[in-house]
């Protein structure tokens, strides 16, 4: 899990060009979007290709992939949980 | 000074030409169909024009050897069009145009791409000498023959009615007498990619506010209109342009505020302009473009201005798509055809109220309306909203 | 009506980008062309003491190339499928006036104009109509072009630099208002179309009819460098286009 975890944090700063933030900066249980590190309805859709593009899971609607996408740690429980 | 709408001119997925849009409009036709202009993986709804680019060219009487880009076609059949209804002596008054694109020549581009990116020296120039916004102005204003000053404005999907504001203020400030105004988009694979990743595009026929709306549908075509002073006219003028404005949500890029401030002020700031009350207007045709976060914020919107009486109001964006830069243009001609004839549209696919707004369209096509004000709305991504007013000419509502 | 020029600005890599930009997921998503142009006329925002700017009007030739271009590419190299939508939404023309008035907090009016080499010119004619209206006091009116690879080959495959002419790219604003500031730089006298000229002698004239889409608002930059100096009167010549400026 913990692998999973900095893997994300990884993906996350190269697809949403988060240049100034190292991986050990993301806080893990710290949320994404609105506080934490701010991350908008555009980040969103970059986070649904991630899960898509490296993990082989489809977010078929964004509007359920809220609870999911609250913070590194529960993408990462959602991914471990589901994928193949 | 007044100025008034002396034409009109229109090219979409649901005919081409004014006749023929209305014959839709009025039998309820809309022109949702299959992606048939590009290969795509995608299966989409989508709102073609009715017509191949060499059957365009034809109508058109263009030399076929020659390449245009879609985007140019349809504007110059359309802006044609609204100059001829104006019966224009182009000798005697000074002509402009304000015409919007935001695909400009990307159809053509598109392919040019695909042969430069392996290799190049490859590709057809020809295919990309269009590309950009002012390629189809300059095409449009060729075609018409038109001599005045000519400009281009992108501001996405609010361009075409920042045209009508623009060609409004050159007459006002004497630059010109008369001007075309408007604007024009082709369909294609580029827009179409881009739409589709940030997921607002409906897989079914869009439903514009509608509780279960998913998305918007793409269409493309032309919309022109000829304003001109008063006393310069040939014809008899169709309406006035009573008010306008643009203002900005400053809110994100690309969604708009639940509050729909950004609309508000627009909508607001064009009924101050035009002299007349929230229960002066007659109708409005909302941008209503089907996205879940557009109709939620219009529709507070316009509670936030109308209150319980929102006038009667409809999103012809069932019939023709969302045509991006051309929206406004094309929804202008169909506003003033409201006050013209009274009419009214539908707005199709609607089943039940967005929750929380109680706000119900009209559902069903009327003419012979008492239609003294319109209101048109259109609203693009940077938070670019405007509104138009076009009120009556002999109506009591007019200092 | 003549309108002053309380502040200009011209994009230069040394721009503090952090400190005009201060939305850190706001720059991240930045291409180079939207940078130099935010960053830009944020500079020329922070330069004046406007307590609320009344327009913002923004003028491009291609707009924002890069990231067309590598939003086309990712379509054609991956078969339509998982495509990132940042580069798309940076990709309109619009974009840089837009983000201007995000991080500025203004909900006035913003236009872009794409009008290939007289685009600032419709701009300033935009801006000059704003301020006869009466009503807006201070108009933020600038432009920004790149220069990618893909559109130099274009261009030099299509002759374009045959002549001599060099390619360039840029960004400049210019804080435009109906009153003087006490720094305020010059004046323009007025806009001059469709081959109309204005009257009197002018000490200098700068040729801003180029082939490139940045060519008269670096024009009318350097005019403002030209009266800041000593200069009575600069005329800008694009054309039919001219642009008379005058020293305060």
């Amino acid at each position: 899990m913990e692998k999973l975890i900095n893997d994300l944090k990884v993906q996350l700063i190269e697809a949403l060009n988060l240049e100034e933030i190292t991986p050990e900066e993301i806080d893990a249980e710290a949320p994404l979007f609105g506080d934490g590190l701010g991350l908008d309805s555009i980040d969103a859709l970059e986070i649904i290709l991630i899960l898509e593009k490296q993990y082989g899971l489809r977010i078929e609607n964004p509007a359920e992939a809220k609870p999911i996408f609250y913070s590194v740690r529960t993408l990462a429980e959602y991914i471990e949980k589901n994928r193949k | 000074m007044q100025i008034c709408v002396s034409g009109i001119g229109v090219v979409s997925s649901i005919g081409i030409g004014v006749d023929a849009n209305v014959a839709s409009l009025a039998s309820q036709k809309d022109g949702m169909g299959s992606i048939t202009l590009f290969d795509s993986t995608h299966n989409l709804p989508v709102s073609e024009v009715k017509a191949s680019n060499r059957e365009l060219v034809q109508i058109l009487s263009l030399p076929e050897r020659n390449t245009y880009s879609r985007t140019a076609l349809l504007g110059m059949l359309a802006a044609n069009e609204a100059l001829k209804d104006a019966e224009i002596d182009l000798g005697k008054l000074r002509v402009g145009l304000v015409s919007a694109t935001s695909v400009g020549g990307m159809d053509l581009t598109y392919g040019f791409y695909e042969e430069f990116a392996k290799d190049n020296s490859k590709g057809r120039l020809r295919d990309v000498v269009s590309h950009d916004c002012y390629d189809s102005t300059h095409k449009i204003a060729e075609y018409c023959g038109i001599k005045g000053f000519s400009t281009t404005i992108s501001t996405a999907c609010s361009s075409a009615a920042n045209a009508v504001m623009l060609g409004a203020r050159l007459i006002k400030h004497g630059y010109l007498d008369c001007v075309v105004v408007g604007g024009t988009d082709a369909l294609c694979k580029f827009t179409l990619n881009g739409f589709n990743s940030l997921m607002i595009l409906d897989s079914q026929k869009c439903r514009p506010f509608d509780n279960s709306r998913a998305g918007l549908n793409l269409g493309e075509g032309a919309g022109y209109i000829v304003l001109q002073r008063t006393d310069t006219v040939s014809r008899k003028p169709y309406c006035l342009l009573g008010g306008f404005a643009n203002a900005n949500d400053a809110y994100h890029q690309t969604a708009s505020s639940a509050e729909g401030n950004g609309a508000y002020l627009a909508m607001s700031q064009a009924l101050s302009m035009s002299g007349l009350k929230p229960s002066d207007i007659s109708y409005i045709n909302v941008h209503g473009t089907g996205t879940p976060n557009n109709d939620a914020s219009e529709g507070a919107a316009l509670r936030r201005l109308f209150g319980d009486s929102v006038p009667a109001f409809s999103s012809t964006k069932s019939y023709t798509g969302h045509t991006l830069a051309a929206a406004g243009g094309i929804e202008a001609v169909f506003s003033v055809l409201s006050i013209d004839r009274g009419m009214i549209f539908p707005n199709l696919n609607f089943t039940s109220p967005i929750e929380g707004l109680g706000l119900t369209p009209e559902t069903s096509f009327s003419e012979g309306n008492d239609i003294s004000a319109v209101m048109s709305n259109s609203f693009g991504f940077g938070g670019n909203n405007s509104s138009l007013i076009f009120t009556k000419k002999d109506g009591s509502l007019h200092q | 009506m003549a309108l002053y020029i309380n502040s200009a600005s011209a994009y230069h890599a040394e721009l503090d980008f952090k400190t005009l930009i201060p939305d850190a997921n706001m720059r991240r998503r930045m291409s180079y062309v939207v940078k130099m142009g935010v960053g830009t006329a944020m500079d020329c925002i922070r330069k004046t003491s406007v307590d609320r700017i009344d327009a913002i009007i923004t003028a491009t030739g291609l707009g924002c190339l890069a990231d067309s271009e590598k939003f086309l590419k990712s379509i054609q190299d991956s078969n339509e499928q998982l495509l990132n939508p940042t580069p798309f939404i940076q990709s309109t023309f619009n974009t840089i006036g837009g983000q201007v008035a995000l991080l500025s907090k203004s909900h006035c009016y913003n236009m872009t104009y794409a009008h290939r080499f007289s685009s600032f010119e419709s701009a300033l004619l935009d801006a000059i109509m704003m301020a006869e209206d009466g009503e807006a006091e201070h108009i933020l009116v600038g432009t920004a072009d790149e220069k990618t690879p893909t559109q130099q080959k274009i261009m030099e495959r299509l002759g374009a630099f045959r002549k001599g002419n060099t390619p360039d790219e840029g960004s400049f604003f210019f804080m435009l208002s109906r009153t003087p500031a006490t720094e305020c730089l010059g004046v323009i006298e007025g806009l001059y179309l469709g081959g109309q000229n204005p009257n009197g002698e002018f000490d200098i004239a700068i040729n801003a009819d180029k082939g490139y889409h940045t060519a008269s608002a670096a024009a009318m930059f350097k005019g403002v460098e030209e009266v800041r100096s000593g200069a009575k009167r600069v005329l800008v010549v694009n054309g039919d286009y001219k642009i008379a400026l005058k020293c305060m």
